[in-house]
């Protein structure tokens, strides 16, 4: 074989090796992240109790309660969710509009409605809420990480199978997750939250999966703070129930008729 | 050999993160393990509480030493929001304000009826209020053009900061019906006269001074597109023609959202309006314009800092103001008192900042910054707040410093300066 057949031939098994490589048929990354949304979301409005326990350094030093109500949009398929604070007594019956990124809060006190900006959302609990009544599968693009078994949040090992999501709509509150769901039937096990920067955000584990809705749902997520590992928030989901939410409530005009039973 | 410790090194030292990442998720689900069952919270049809404070204050007064003054208040303040039905709800809000302090700081005691209406939505996309009620429009922080329904409905100014003074003013009587679709809302009040002047009573719930002429509102909002979100107002005031108004805020990145605030309509200066008879002043109903516009900045350490730029055309502008100031007190007080009611902008142009830092330095305490800075007078208003929260309870200091020229916006204050000390607690 002269010089250049052999390069030619080189270059041809290099050129073959890339298009199998990029004709690789993923195994369906963006159905898992579908099948661990729909664990997580019921499929139609509902409304739930959220309990947070916030810990600092090993010590229990706050604990709020907000009630959820949440919609998916028939135009993007993304929840709306209309978050009311419940406890503690300085913030009751303060509001929470999520409506793509629109944020708005409103004030009983003050009667006054404010546009937020994400970042600035991200500065109350209420953002928690979202690592739950959120369809990644909407704002995220999915690819296999990794098949790996991984202790969740029960200290079982699992296994399961790393998703990773980056970013594909302005309305996705992170840049990248990890998502570490379960091989088997998708239930989210933990995942890791990034920002632009890089930065973890967050770490979550999903845990204590209860028949709820008609499915197996995870009803308690702990979560690590990602610049400071000591501030840790359990968070509790309880009282679900489907739930008429009228698209007109979820506007910043509403708020503040919005009184629920 | 030296090839094996050498691997066995890096090994542990690429482990070593990961290794630290497992304790440190360990320790988090250890301390979820003892978590135990919270008993469940239901919603409450009332809030209550207590504030009390203490305070030392510098009197100032045109023409007179400064003196220095101890000031004491208590005030409590109660809101029920109660379902009567699925479809009525009913809303009462008061505030009581016991202070201990001279008569040139204000009256010692006040009680304002911030809110008594009833709520009826006899469907999902209709709603219909009767009563006293605080409507609030605004994008805006340190200045409502759109905020018609504010005038004369602070009885006391307990705080100079723009959310206290919002908080602690009386609404409305007015009959309010609105009508909603997806994205979008039509909203209608009208407001009637029920009394001919403001009563200064302690106990009177003073329907004279937000309900002294009839007057009406519609306001219209809807999503044009996403990140478009405009509302549009007209406001019906038997005083002067109709005036417009319109609220946009948008955002412009993932930490910051713009926000445009204006109003304006054919009406007289504020100068006419404090001097009616005045030979001097032109009494002509011109386009006036009113605008407050700025961005809000939050950063990632949860400081969020708004910069605002405020105009008002129907006040005076410098030239005027520096000649009102060095003329006859009988205008310049009228003036002032006008403007005080109205809670407009004494002059053309002013700027603010507030910066509000939550959990700064540690957790649970809160601080606030705020500046006022009138542009034409160069007087300013600083305000600085810490708080810290407990469970039932918050505690702050607050310190207000007024500076400028004895006749200038800020400068003429009575509270030169204060600080004083704040015990809230919630029932």
């Amino acid at each position: 074989m002269k010089l250049h057949q052999l390069s030619l031939f080189l270059l041809g098994l290099l050129l073959g090796a890339v298009a199998l490589a990029q004709g690789t048929p993923q195994p369906n990354a963006q159905a898992m992240l579908q099948a661990s949304d729909a664990v997580r979301n019921p499929d139609k409005a509902f409304g739930v109790t959220v309990t947070l326990i916030e810990y600092r350094n090993g010590k229990q030093t706050d604990t709020s309660t907000l009630g959820s109500y949440a919609k998916s949009d028939a135009r993007s398929g993304q929840f709306r969710t209309l978050i009311r604070f419940v406890a503690p007594t300085r913030d009751e019956g303060k509001l929470m509009l999520k409506n793509g990124n629109d944020f708005w809060f409103y004030d009983p006190a003050s009667r006054a409605s404010v546009r937020l900006s994400p970042q600035q959302r991200l500065m109350g609990q209420a953002s928690n809420g979202d690592v739950v009544t959120v369809n990644l599968a909407k704002d995220y693009q999915a690819k296999i990480g990794l098949e790996e078994e991984i202790a969740d949040g029960n200290r079982q090992m699992r296994r399961s199978t790393r998703l990773d999501l980056s970013a594909s709509s302005p309305d996705a509150s992170y840049n990248r997750i990890e998502l570490w769901v379960d091989s088997a039937n998708s239930q989210p096990l933990k995942a890791r939250f990034f920002s632009e920067s890089e930065r973890l955000l967050k770490t979550v584990y999903y845990r204590r999966y209860q028949p709820q809705l008609g499915k197996e749902r995870p009803t308690e997520m702990v979560i690590i703070d990602g610049l400071d590992a000591k501030w840790v928030t359990v968070m509790r989901y309880s009282d679900f129930v489907y739930r008429d939410v009228p698209e007109v409530w979820l506007q910043r005009d509403y708020l503040p008729s919005f009184k629920p039973e | 050999m030296y090839i094996k410790q050498a691997t066995a090194l890096l090994t542990i030292a690429l482990c070593a993160p990961a290794f630290a990442a497992d304790a440190i998720e360990d320790d988090a689900l250890n301390l979820a393990d003892t978590t135990t069952e919270t008993a469940p919270v239901t919603p409450s049809s009332w809030r209550l509480f207590s504030e009390t404070t203490a305070g030392r204050t510098t009197v100032h007064q045109w023409g007179l030493p400064d003196t220095t003054e101890d000031t004491q208040r208590l005030s409590l303040d109660l809101l029920v929001d109660k379902r009567l039905s699925p479809e009525v709800r009913a809303v009462f809000s008061d505030r009581l304000d016991l202070n201990h302090q001279s008569d040139a700081l204000g009256q010692k005691t006040l009680n304002s009826v911030k809110e008594a209406y009833l709520s009826w939505q006899p469907q999902n996309d209709r709603v219909l209020d009767v009563g006293r009620i605080n409507v609030r429009y605004g994008a805006a922080m340190g200045y409502n053009p759109t905020d018609f329904f504010r005038e004369g409905a602070n009885r006391a100014i307990t705080s100079f900061d723009p959310n206290a003074i919002r908080e602690n003013r009386m609404g409305t009587v007015m009959l309010r019906g609105q009508t909603l679709w997806q994205g979008g809302a039509l909203t209608a009040i009208v407001a009637p006269k029920v009394a001919d002047a403001p009563n200064t009573g302690d106990w009177n719930a003073d329907l004279g001074a937000t309900n002294n002429r009839n007057r009406w509102l519609v306001s219209v909002s809807h999503q044009l597109a996403d990140n478009f979100n405009p509302q549009l107002v007209l406001y019906g005031d038997q005083r002067q023609p109709v005036q417009m108004g319109l609220n946009l805020a948008m955002l412009v990145n993932d930490a910051t959202v713009a926000h445009v605030e204006w109003s304006g309509g054919r009406q007289k200066s504020l100068l006419a309006q404090a001097l009616p008879l005045s030979q001097a002043v032109s009494q002509d109903e011109t386009f006036r314009n009113r605008l407050a516009t700025g961005l809000t900045y939050t950063t990632a350490s949860k400081l969020s800092i708004t910069g605002e730029y405020h105009y008002n055309g129907a006040a005076v502008d410098k030239a005027v103001w520096n000649a009102l100031r060095t003329s006859s007190m009988l205008d310049y007080t009228s003036y002032r008192e006008l403007v005080d009611e109205q809670l407009d902008l004494t002059t053309r142009q002013a700027a603010f900042l507030r910066a509000s830092w939550q959990d700064a330095f540690i957790n649970r305490l809160d601080l606030t910054a705020m500046l006022r800075y009138n542009l034409d007078d160069h007087s300013k208003l600083s305000w600085l707040e810490a708080r810290y929260r407990f469970e039932k309870s918050e505690v702050a200091l607050q310190w207000v410093m007024a500076s400028g020229d004895d006749s200038s916006d800020f400068g003429a204050m009575a509270q030169r300066r204060y600080i004083q000390a704040l015990f809230r607690y919630y029932f």
